[in-house]
């Protein structure tokens, strides 16, 4: 379904998100609600307030408060969905998923290949993710668990636009789809909002529409370096790309909004124009997915890349949480610059016709 | 003999007590132990049970009628005593289980751990059941008869067929517990839901699936049920309502309430049943599932299939208590204890459970009594059991109770029940016969599909 006809209007990505379950339930009264605090009446709607009034509009049959109990949760949306409906599980906090890791490898993501095609399992669970100055379990972004995983989507918005036409396609999508929301992006009017949040009034269609899940978007054109980054690096990439744009370094940004299925032909396409990558992500370097989108790129497009590909990321380490050291651990715009003008330094030194000058 | 149905004595001042419905129908045929009607007291609201097996007849008082303890609501009738009945002096009080507030255990609840179930737990349907309903009733015993034979004859079958190295992976079997799978899956419609474990065949049979499918699905071949991408732990026949057996212990207990959860929501009068074994009732899935279905009230009925070892491990060595189905008072849902060698007490069991999860009142534990004769999986000959335990639950074989039963209690020929051995041998070598000579999966075929 397509956004064309609709009216626009201005919504954080918590109020974006709250409106896509909105028109999802409205149009299929299969879809459902189960998580934590997510329909108490005088409650907060779910950690970040996205279901805040949910339960007011479609019953407390269909916006489901549960016990602490993520096993349960992710079990129960498993077997409801197996079942004829169409369940949004959250998890309160993204790391709480680890508790029911069983529930989505072996059981959610599985099910469609051990019945051969037989049974499918449309669900969503949704894990806010990302640092924001509560320590090490309560801000990992653990999107690459689950794309190492087959038999799983993974979603990871950047903006209000693409969080709601998502979450519809997600919830639209016949198999399990793990949707990512970073706490720092929800920009929510609720009573939850986040200090260190970015705005992001952006224009939103108020009605109803899909962003096909598998699919990127470039954020900024540009010919000398390729920056893909997801989530809150997306804002932050594109910031560095202004820097850069200051030093005579014209950046692309490709947003990275779904890492499976993955899209690579938008990156290769790029790289194959600017002959550099630099891949920004809010997780450990090792075994990140920019590790893998860095091996495709290798195999696929080699003979493009006039620099190493090179990687931003959090440290190998759990996330800190005093302010100052969690700063220093997310990736920031100086560092996305300061490796991007390395790399376009590098390239010229080994080019006999420099492009750039460097001071 | 016609046997009055009393109320019960239930509150706490003795008042009357107020009958909501009737939750079987006049005429209808019941075992001991089935919910009879649901009735409020000044304290709760309970299910009477019926106190024996019988034919249940009127005049039966009317729903939203008020009645005092001791006052006759309904008659059970039955044309003689019945040798085998053993329990229709049991006081009606006895009968009577508490759904509102905490669970009560049926007195079968008193055995101990590892001990076979006295043959005389459950209360049966006496074999002089007048006319029409005996002879039904004979007929079913005898189809639970046929299906628990089948089930036998395949795993034995198999068994010898993987000592001869011609069974492909693994093995986990389960001969013994045949009663168990009967039992529950005769009180099921086919459009429930069972979810089994990685010890399935039993389960999958009862619950009607394909017998070549299977078969082909343990030999790895294209036809089997998952097209050769499960193998022997991960069994299904989704037509006849059999999902994809689950080889993490205790992990499809959240996912069948999920299923059961969904049917609500969707307005359906189905059930689910999540099948574990009593090693999963320490996993904590076991108690996050069982307590969101209580939370819920999900139709769902957890079925404890308690063989009293965790593959090598003693019952004893893990858990405290002598009865898993003392575990539901914890989530406020009814536990009951059955002889899981006796497939007219499972059966009893699980239709008062499924009537119950049908009429919106939630979940059932069922914890049944059991015992697995062969190892835990391929090569285990269970060294870690005494030859006297093995000795002592064989002598409970669930399959020669119900041979006795039928040609005793009922008079069916002992040629008919052979004749019915030779037919499922047949069926299971058939089916042998059709996977060994189904073709492999393609390799491309092990690609896909990944997603919908």
């Amino acid at each position: 379904m397509s956004d064309a006809g609709q009216t626009w209007r201005s919504m954080g990505m918590a109020e974006a998100l709250r409106d896509a379950l909105r028109i999802a339930m409205r149009a299929d009264p299969t879809v459902f609600l189960l998580g934590e605090d997510i329909g108490v009446p005088g409650g907060f709607g779910g950690g970040f307030t996205v279901t805040l009034g949910l339960a007011e509009e479609f019953g407390r049959d269909r916006v489901i408060d549960t016990p602490i109990s993520e096993n349960a949760i992710v079990g129960a949306a498993i077997g409801a969905a197996i079942a004829g409906t169409r369940p949004v599980a959250e998890m309160q906090y993204g790391d709480f998923v680890l508790c029911a890791m069983d529930q989505v490898v072996n059981q959610a993501a599985k099910m469609h290949y051990m019945s051969n095609g037989q049974i499918r399992v449309p669900m969503v669970l949704r894990l806010p993710v990302g640092a924001s100055q509560r320590g090490a379990q309560h801000g990992q972004s653990s999107e690459a668990w689950f794309m190492h995983t087959p038999g799983l989507k993974v979603a990871c918005p950047a903006t209000p636009y693409d969080a709601k036409g998502m979450l519809i396609a997600a919830i639209r999508d016949d198999n399990p789809v793990v949707f990512l929301e970073h706490k720092l992006l929800y920009g929510s009017k609720g009573t939850r909002k986040e200090s260190a949040h970015i705005s992001l009034g952006t224009e939103v269609p108020d009605g109803d529409y899909e962003i096909p899940l598998g699919t990127m978007t470039g954020r900024r054109q540009g010919g000398d370096i390729t920056i893909v980054a997801n989530m809150l690096m997306v804002h932050r990439a594109l910031a560095a790309a202004e820097k850069l744009a200051a030093r005579g370094i014209d950046a692309e940004v490709i947003d990275v909004r779904c890492l499976v299925p993955l899209d690579m032909t938008t990156i290769e396409v790029s790289v194959r124009k600017t002959g550099r990558l630099l891949i920004v992500e809010e997780d450990h370097l090792t075994g990140g997915w920019g590790a893998e989108v860095a091996a495709r790129i290798a195999d696929a497009a080699f003979s493009s890349l006039r620099a190493p590909i090179r990687r931003v990321a959090g440290p190998d380490t759990p996330i800190p949480c005093a302010p100052a050291l969690e700063r220093a651990w997310v990736p920031d715009i100086e560092r996305i610059a300061a490796t991007a003008v390395d790399l376009c330094r590098r390239a010229a030194s080994a080019n006999p016709h420099p492009k750039f000058v460097f001071d | 003999m016609k046997y009055p149905v009393v109320m019960p004595h239930l509150g706490a001042t003795g008042g009357d007590v107020k009958i909501i419905e009737w939750l079987v129908a006049e005429s209808d045929l019941v075992l001991a132990g089935t919910a009879l009607l649901s009735v409020e007291s000044d304290k709760s609201v309970v299910e009477v049970e019926a106190f024996r097996g019988g034919c249940l007849i009127g005049p039966l008082a009317a729903p939203g009628s008020s009645v005092a303890p001791g006052e006759i609501i309904g008659y059970l009738i039955d044309d003689s005593a019945g040798a085998a009945l053993t329990s229709a002096t049991r006081p009606a009080l006895e009968s009577v289980r508490v759904t509102s507030t905490t669970a009560h255990l049926r007195p079968a609840s008193t055995l101990a751990n590892g001990e076979p179930c006295a043959a005389t737990v459950a209360a049966k349907l006496s074999p002089a059941q007048a006319g029409k309903g005996r002879a039904a009733f004979a007929e079913r015993l005898a189809e639970a008869f046929a299906t628990m034979v089948l089930i036998r004859r395949y795993e034995e079958h198999l068994y010898q067929l993987f000592l001869q190295g011609l069974v492909p992976g693994t093995l986990h079997q389960c001969q013994g517990q045949e009663a168990v799978a009967v039992g529950v899956c005769s009180a099921l419609r086919r459009d429930d839901l069972v979810y089994s474990t990685h010890r399935p065949v039993g389960h999958l049979i009862a619950k009607g699936a394909s017998l070549e499918a299977i078969t082909a699905e343990i030999w790895g071949k294209v036809t089997g049920c998952v097209g050769g991408k499960g193998g022997q732990m991960h069994l299904a026949d989704f037509a006849a309502g059999a999902m994809v057996s689950n080889a993490i212990v205790g992990a499809n207990i959240p996912i069948a309430t999920g299923s059961a959860m969904s049917f609500r929501l969707q307005g359906l009068d189905r059930v689910a049943v999540s099948f574990f074994g009593e090693g999963a009732s320490n996993t904590g899935t076991f108690h996050e599932g069982l307590n969101l279905a209580a939370v819920q009230d999900a139709p769902v009925i957890f079925v404890c299939e308690n063989n009293l070892y965790a593959a090598s491990t003693h019952i004893t060595l893990t858990t405290r208590i002598a009865n898993i189905a003392e575990r539901a008072a914890a989530y406020g849902m009814p536990g009951v204890v059955v002889d899981g060698m006796d497939v007219e007490a499972v059966y009893a069991a699980a239709r008062t459970a499924v009537a119950r999860a049908r009429a919106g009142k939630g979940p059932t534990l069922i914890e049944a009594k059991t015992y697995r004769y062969r190892g835990h999986s391929r090569g285990d000959p269970g060294g870690y059991r005494k030859k006297d335990e093995h000795a002592a639950w064989m002598a409970q074989d669930p399959i020669d109770r119900l041979r006795r039963r039928l040609t005793g209690d009922f008079a069916i020929p002992a040629a008919s029940l052979a004749e019915i051995e030779t037919t499922a041998q047949a069926r299971v070598e058939a089916a042998v016969e059709f996977a060994r000579r189904s073709p492999e999966p393609s390799l491309e075929s092990g690609l896909e599909p990944v997603f919908a």
